[in-house]
């Protein structure tokens, strides 16, 4: 089982910290213009609860993250509160991506996008890759999807 | 080439000139006063005059630059008047063929042809109109060139009737059928109307007593109620009137409608999930309905032929039959029989009770605390009086719910008061999703999905084992992808059999190329295995490289890879270390065609696989 790149958890932590802010300005904003008082730490403690919470999922989303490139599968494992395992047979690959967005730019990362013809994970996104090592993943799995051969994607 | 009915120029000139005659009219008579006093009655007459010849010579001019052929590949299609459109749709890929009639067409002898691939939300070839005797023939075309039958002499496949509906079942399916657009529409109509209407006549509002009232509002419900069932037995009845499903060589072919007659090919090989669906009603009685999914309809859309009644995406779906019919139809389809059901374990009853147990208490408490802040006293201990209806509903959903592995299917039932039944062939299975919510993992259960290419599972979710034990979970997750890839050899092996046998001089050719490209897979598979941790080891240092030198890296006893990374440089890098580590050049083979991969292994490999890429590109990669 491969894991991610460490340096995921400073974009994820980064990403949980922007929310928390954005919840405690939103919630500085109603306490001020709320026409009942609202004791002043109200949004500070919403905003920690946030800042908190968001930061533990995202390391315990890092610890969760896994992925496998199996013989004929490629294998997921993910999820901090609801646990997802997906298996994605290479057979059924129909083009696989990799990305980089902004941030991920920002930090050097990348992720690799898998797509299947299928109805609901038909989109899997493995993130959190040194861009060689999303290129590299890219490269083996059209290889590997090349060399499995399926008969009909769908 | 060949071009539309001339019969399709009067009718859809007629078609479409009515509309806009009709909103110009609205128009001019109503809301544009001025307007028509501006342009006076004669001028009124001629506007509409003009716009129905620009109409008609529109419609002239698509039916002059409008051309289809059925080459020997593909069914090309030259369209459109001013933007021009060249469309050739692969036989291989389409996934239906829909032909509908409506009552005026059918009088004119004419025909709209459907034909759908997978993906994308329209329909992707769209004749409107030809004769129906052309679209009879375009729809035995498109079968037969599929087939790959390039001579006429074919044999015509022998047809078998499948399934009919008979008027029994028919007048049932009425009977429970309710649309509720009629009611609707009045409603709309008449709340839009009626201010109107108020405004001139002082229509006398009933000043009655609240019984009155009561009485009033009570009939109107009724009122409603018995027209929209009135309505949805007349739209079932004129939708499903004469069903027959017949199988024709290796396609199913449907046939429906009392006004508009609506009738459509399936190739079975493009059937995804079989769904049988029930309720407790339905159980009762002995019935149930078949839902039949292929990948050509786009998710929710009501078939793409504007028949809007038919339904969850599927026209061949079966509204209502006797259980055994329905589950023969199955055994002849699919070759499955009605499983026994592998349930949740026992204690997940209890996980059910307590989940409808804790939604009464939820209510009770919501109740309670209403009866604190308002005057008068409600009853609010009620709903748990509903707590063992709350245990027996848990037992009840529990004991319909399960999975089997049959020979070639996966089958699911879930749902109590719609009960569904999937069948979904091993073959057909994209992706395995295993997931366990926090709740779940209290009660060591978790889910598994078998994701298909389907179209109705937006609504109806895929085949899913609810509930079953964490490690039967892990099991069947990857027994699903082990059949998949049995299923998928078989055929593929059933396959270049038939293939061979139908060229019969080129028959060693494919078996070597099959072995091939075997043994590579085989070589792959051992090579990953071994190699799996070393993987990213090796992006690390080529990412170290790559400047952000500070992070730690952990995993540094992968030192030799670092310097052939630094040796040879990012570019070549990949594929030098690739082949190094695999220790396997026939992987470059792996198809340069379809992944446009690098030119020279192309090149070098040229002549060896000169036959290949086609070879390839029709075995694979199709939808």
């Amino acid at each position: 089982m491969n894991r991610l790149h460490p340096r995921i958890r400073l974009l994820w932590v980064a990403r949980a910290v922007v929310f928390a802010l954005v919840v405690g300005g939103v919630a500085t904003a109603a306490t001020l213009f709320a026409p009942v008082s609202i004791p002043s730490f109200v949004p500070v403690v919403v905003g920690g609860v946030f800042l908190v919470g968001g930061v533990a999922m995202a390391l315990l989303r890092y610890r969760a993250w896994g992925y496998e490139v199996r013989d004929d599968s490629l294998y997921l494992q993910r999820g901090v509160l609801t646990k997802v395992n997906t298996v994605v047979p290479f057979v059924r690959v129909q083009h696989v991506d990799s990305t980089r967005g902004p941030l991920e730019r920002l930090v050097g990362l990348a992720s690799t996008v898998v797509y299947t013809a299928g109805s609901r994970g038909a989109d899997v996104s493995i993130p959190g890759l040194t861009p060689e090592g999303a290129e590299d993943l890219q490269d083996r799995l059209k290889r590997l999807a090349i060399a499995s051969e399926g008969d009909d994607a769908v | 080439m060949t071009r539309l009915s001339p019969l399709s120029v009067p009718y859809r000139a007629v078609q479409r000139s009515a509309s806009i005659v009709f909103a110009l009219a609205f128009f001019a008579f109503t809301g544009g006063t001025a307007f028509g006093g501006f342009l006076g009655g004669l001028g009124s007459v001629a506007l509409v005059g003009v716009v129905v010849i620009a109409i008609a010579g529109y419609e002239l001019a698509y039916f002059r630059r409008f051309e289809y052929e059925l080459t020997p590949d593909t069914l090309d299609i030259r369209s459109g008047v001013f933007s021009r459109r060249n469309r050739e749709i692969p036989y291989r890929r389409i996934q239906n063929v829909d032909i509908s009639r409506n009552v005026a067409q059918r009088l004119v002898g004419i025909a709209a042809v459907n034909l759908e691939t997978a993906g994308g939300g329209e329909t992707e070839g769209s004749l409107r109109f030809v004769s129906y005797e052309e679209a009879r023939r375009i729809q035995s075309e498109v079968a037969r060139l599929k087939r790959g039958g390039t001579d006429g002499d074919a044999p015509e496949p022998e047809q078998e009737l499948l399934f009919e509906l008979t008027p029994r079942e028919l007048a049932i399916v009425g009977a429970l059928s309710f649309d509720p657009r009629l009611p609707g529409l009045v409603f709309v109509f008449g709340s839009t109307v009626f201010p109107v209407v108020a405004s001139y006549v002082d229509v006398p509002l009933p000043a009655g007593s609240a019984a009155a009232a009561g009485a009033g509002i009570v009939a109107l419900v009724l009122l409603v109620a018995l027209v929209s069932w009135a309505a949805g037995f007349a739209s079932a009845v004129v939708n499903y009137y004469g069903f027959r499903l017949t199988r024709v060589g290796d396609e199913l072919q449907y046939e429906r409608g009392l006004l508009q007659r609506y009738n459509g090919s399936i190739p079975l090989d493009k059937l995804q999930t079989l769904t049988i669906e029930d309720n407790p009603l339905k159980r009762r009685f002995g019935y149930a309905t078949l839902l039949v999914e292929t990948a050509g309809y786009a998710p929710g859309s009501d078939g793409s032929n504007g028949s809007g009644r038919a339904g969850r995406g599927s026209e061949a779906a079966i509204p209502l039959a006797t259980r055994d019919r329905v589950l023969g139809l199955v055994a002849d389809l699919e070759g499955v029989e009605e499983p026994t059901f592998e349930g949740p374990p026992t204690r997940i009853r209890r996980r059910y009770a307590v989940r409808y147990s804790l939604v009464l208490g939820a209510a009770t408490l919501a109740l309670y605390g209403a009866n604190r802040f308002l005057p008068q006293e409600i009853p609010w201990f009620v709903p748990l009086a509903l707590v063992p209806v709350a245990v027996v509903a848990g037992a009840l959903q529990w004991r319909h719910r399960g999975y089997a592995l049959a020979e070639d299917h996966f089958v699911t039932r879930n749902g109590f008061w719609k009960r569904e039944m999937r069948f979904v062939p091993y073959y057909r299975v994209q992706t395995v999703i295993e997931r366990r919510t926090i709740f779940q993992r209290r009660w060591r259960v978790s889910t598994v999905t078998a994701d298909t290419a389907g179209s109705i599972s937006l609504v109806g979710g895929d085949a899913t084992a609810v509930d079953i034990e964490v490690a039967d979970a892990a099991e069947l997750r990857e027994t699903l992808n082990g059949r998949l890839r049995e299923a998928l050899s078989a055929r593929r092996e059933a396959r270049q059999q038939s293939r061979q046998a139908a060229l019969g001089i080129r028959a060693a050719e494919p078996d070597r190329d099959a072995d091939e490209y075997g043994a590579e897979s085989v070589a792959d598979a051992e090579n990953d295995v071994s190699e799996t941790p070393e993987f990213v080891e090796e992006a690390e240092p080529a990412a170290a490289e790559a400047a952000e030198a500070e992070d730690v890296v952990e995993d540094t006893d992968d030192a030799d890879d670092a310097d052939d990374t630094d040796d040879a440089g990012t570019d070549t890098d990949t594929d030098a270390d690739g082949a190094e580590d695999d220790e396997d050049e026939t992987e470059e083979t792996g198809d340069p065609f379809i992944w446009g991969e690098s030119v020279e292994s192309g090149s070098e490999e040229g002549d060896e696989n000169a036959d290949d890429p086609e070879e390839s590109s029709d075995e694979r990669g199709a939808i």
